[in-house]
């Protein structure tokens, strides 16, 4: 990957968007620090991102599990790493925006469903409170009642908890309803970035125009938008 | 796995209440009823120094399966470590471990054994330490093998970035995963290291006499194997019938891993 | 290629990795080697200086390192040494040892591979049929035999119940059969077993019905798909048939009094002849290396994806 330059604010959500192999995995890689960057850096407040421990919400809920655990044990992981003491009132409200109930922490990954287990990921990232939190393709296995509803409850708890999210998708509709910059993505470049609102009334390249004609003509984006 | 489980108790519980349940004392001689033959008090006949081959045997299997079982677990142990290190540690790492463990496989173990043990000088620790460091590659190969393919695991990988340590990762991600695979594989070990036991006992390197260790029982009733055959009997079926059960449950254990196999993550 | 050269790299490290775990378990083992030298040697006990003489001689009183140094760079060039006890060359012993174990082992994988295809061929046209069931149960019974005590069990048969055979020594081409039929029995439960497993698996091939219905010869099918995929569990089975034969080969030439390889190694650890077990050591450790790198070989001309999945 090349010249790709991002940046995050808190309680703001920037999408990142492109097609399969753009080099979507890659920037995730380097964001967590688990690929390491060759040349360039990713910093947060000046630091490497590896102090603030992003969280991640994976696009399979449930092989992010480890499927000979309770659901609790894989939850508190984040806490139990930073030895921090996890406040019960906090998972309690967590699980209450996700629309929860906490008897299903007490699960195993093969015994909630797939939307169920998605929200218990979401559950895991936000439960240390980190600054800074990754969705890759987070609503991609979900079916389309369950995408809706995901979307509106990570963007409700956003709101509450004012956590920067890069969420990436080959969604542009979800990209546009919930992110409040998009940066496009190809071939491990940066395409064009900019205002959400703006993108979807104008895009600045061609690129950027076929895909989101692309997007009005399967309906995934409305034109109103 | 419950079969494996029941079975080693059962074996266990032979080594331990086994030697309670000799009717005679396993060292005592008694020259003058010497290689006779089973009658009513000595249900197995005695050897060349009048000793009960009973009550021998019955000791005989504190000592060959309490060491086998000691051996298999030291080796399981040290084995699950390598390979673990192997598959967390880093390319540099795995290059050392899978060199060391290469080493240990690049000559027959027995040989490797009879070496060792033979070297060091005969008697029960070096038997311990020969039949040891040569057991545990197995455990090694296998643990690497899963190790390296949970890496990628969106739960393992989930587990770097909250920052749990290595060791909380092994504990929590890898060892569960590896478990039934390892017990198939001890099985398999534990039934190798009996075998290793009295062979080393028959050639005259292992558990020394006069302690009952059913290899040099049978290198006592070789001499006599004219006279009083039967003596060179009761020993090599001890071993054949310990060895056998323990193989028939790591098979029933495979089958049934194999059958569920999506289960194994 | 380059995965090749890699192959080639770790075989070299594994066997210097092993002559030097050889030289320091024997450098380490309790007890001065130059007394046992000597009581080896003269029977009784020497005075100092004769002591002395054996540690200069033998290298014992230079490092570690010097030891080790002198012992590899002679064996590099084929030179294994002279008997601590004898002061003989080690190698023309060696060869008269070699001379015995071959014909054992070979006639043991021939006694093997008799008894064992028949089985396993009978075994799997009727998988869970009584003759299936009764190829496992002897197989699994086989396994559990040690060759020591089946060994002994045809000793007591045939030669001191019947008296058909000889057992002891190897005097005769007949005393090679009690021994070889041990270790055969040994190898045909082994390979009964690997053998059974293999036809199974290769019957139940899932593409081999679709490819006859594209209407491939079944002469075509056998050639280009069967038999490429039986041949790597084939290698495979050499590699551990090798360790097995190897190790029955040392018990039961013990047993039988053979002068063998095995019995061999076993004098020489009893006389602590340390040359003489470093040569046998080393020699099985390159006879293992190389088949097994051989194996290795083999493995990524039939299947090239071996290779890359290595890497």
């Amino acid at each position: 990957m090349e010249d790709v330059s991002l940046y995050l604010e808190p309680a703001r959500t920037l999408a990142v968007v492109g097609e399969s192999g753009a080099g979507k995995s890659t920037l995730i890689g380097a964001t967590l620090g688990l690929v390491p960057c060759t040349t360039g850096q990713v910093t947060w407040a000046g630091a490497s991102p590896r102090y603030i421990r992003p969280a991640l919400v994976m696009q399979e809920p449930r092989s992010a599990f480890n499927p000979h655990l309770l659901l609790r044990r894989s939850v508190m992981e984040p806490c139990v790493a930073k030895r921090l003491q996890c406040d019960p009132s906090r998972l309690q409200r967590l699980c209450d925006g996700l629309e929860i109930s906490t008897d299903l922490l007490d699960r195993r990954p093969s015994e909630v469903s797939i939307g169920q287990a998605q929200r218990v990921g979401i559950l895991r990232a936000l439960i240390a409170a980190p600054p800074l939190v990754l969705f890759d393709e987070p609503l991609s296995a979900l079916d389309a009642v369950t995408q809706k509803h995901t979307a509106r409850l990570i963007a409700e708890l956003q709101a509450e908890e004012g956590f920067a999210a890069m969420i990436v998708t080959h969604d542009l509709g979800y990209a546009a309803a919930y992110a409040d910059d998009i940066a496009v993505l190809r071939a491990g470049r940066i395409e064009e970035i900019g205002a959400a609102k703006a993108f979807v009334a104008e895009p600045k390249t061609a690129y950027g125009h076929r895909l989101r004609d692309a997007a009005f003509a399967l309906g995934a984006l409305e034109r109103a938008a | 796995m419950r079969s494996v489980v029941v079975l080693s108790a059962v074996l266990l519980a032979l080594a331990l209440i086994g030697p309670l349940l000799a009717p005679h004392a396993p060292t005592a001689i008694d020259i003058p009823n010497r290689l006779s033959a089973p009658d009513a008090d000595h249900w197995l006949g005695t050897d060349a120094l009048g000793r009960d081959i009973m009550s021998r045997l019955l000791h005989g299997a504190k000592w060959t399966i309490g060491i086998a079982f000691l051996i298999s677990l030291v080796g399981l142990l040290v084995g699950t470590l390598i390979g673990l290190v192997a598959a967390l540690g880093g390319r540099v790492m795995d290059w050392v471990c899978m060199r060391t463990t290469d080493t240990f496989l690049a000559f027959p173990d027995l040989v490797a054994a009879v070496v060792i043990a033979g070297v060091l000088g005969a008697g029960t620790g070096s038997l311990i330490f020969a039949l040891t460091i040569t057991g545990w590659m197995r455990y090694a190969r296998v643990a690497r093998g899963i190790g390296l393919s949970l890496q990628n695991r969106g739960y393992v990988v989930q587990a770097r970035l909250a920052g749990l340590s290595a060791l909380a990762i092994a504990r929590w991600h890898y060892i569960p995963a590896l478990l039934p695979s390892l017990t198939v594989v001890w099985t398999g070990m534990f039934a190798r290291a009996i075998l290793g036991i009295s062979a080393l006992g028959f050639l005259g390197f292992g558990v020394q006499p006069p302690m009952p260790e059913w290899g040099s029982m049978l290198l006592d009733a070789r001499i006599h194997m004219r006279s009083t055959p039967l003596q060179m009997i009761w020993p090599g079926l001890a071993v054949v019938c310990s060895v056998l059960a323990i193989n028939l449950a790591g098979d029933a254990l495979r089958d049934a891993l194999a059958q569920n196999d999506d289960q194994i993550p | 290629m380059a995965s090749v050269l890699a192959l080639f790299l770790r075989a070299s490290v594994v066997l210097v990795c092993t002559a030097l775990a050889t030289f320091s378990l024997l450098w380490h083992a309790p007890g001065d080697p130059a007394l046992a030298v000597a009581i080896a040697r003269y029977q009784a006990v020497v005075p100092d200086a004769v002591l002395d003489q054996i540690r200069t001689e033998a290298g014992f009183n230079t490092g570690f390192w010097t030891a080790f140094a002198s012992w590899l760079r002679p064996l590099l060039q084929g030179d294994f040494g002279q008997s601590a006890v004898t002061g003989r060359d080690v190698w023309p012993e060696l060869v008269t040892a070699i001379g015995y174990t071959v014909p054992l082992a070979v006639l043991g994988l021939l006694i093997g591979l008799f008894f064992s295809i028949p089985l396993a061929l009978l075994a799997t046209k009727k998988p869970g049929g009584w003759l299936d069931r009764l190829a496992v149960a002897l197989a699994s019974i086989g396994a559990a035999i040690p060759a020591y005590w089946l060994g002994l069990l045809l000793i007591l048969l045939f030669a001191v119940q019947l008296g058909w055979l000889p057992a002891m020594g190897a005097r005769t081409s007949a005393h090679v059969i009690l021994p070889a039929l041990t270790l055969g029995l040994g190898v045909a439960a082994s390979l009964t077993r690997i053998l059974r497993s293999g036809l199974l698996e290769a019957r139940g091939q899932s593409f081999l019905p679709a490819f006859r219905r594209r209407g491939i010869s079944r002469r075509a099918l056998e050639r280009d798909h069967v038999a490429p995929h039986a041949a790597i569990p084939v290698i495979t089975v050499f590699g551990l048939e090798l360790a097995f034969l190897l190790e029955g080969a040392v018990m039961v030439e013990v047993i039988f009094a053979r002068p063998g390889l095995g019995t061999f190694l076993v004098s020489a650890i009893e006389a602590r002849d340390f040359p003489k077990v470093q040569a046998v050591v080393i020699l099985t450790a390159v006879l293992f290396v190389t088949v097994n790198l051989l194996i290795d070989l083999l493995y990524r001309a039939i299947d090239p994806r071996i290779g890359e999945r290595d890497a």
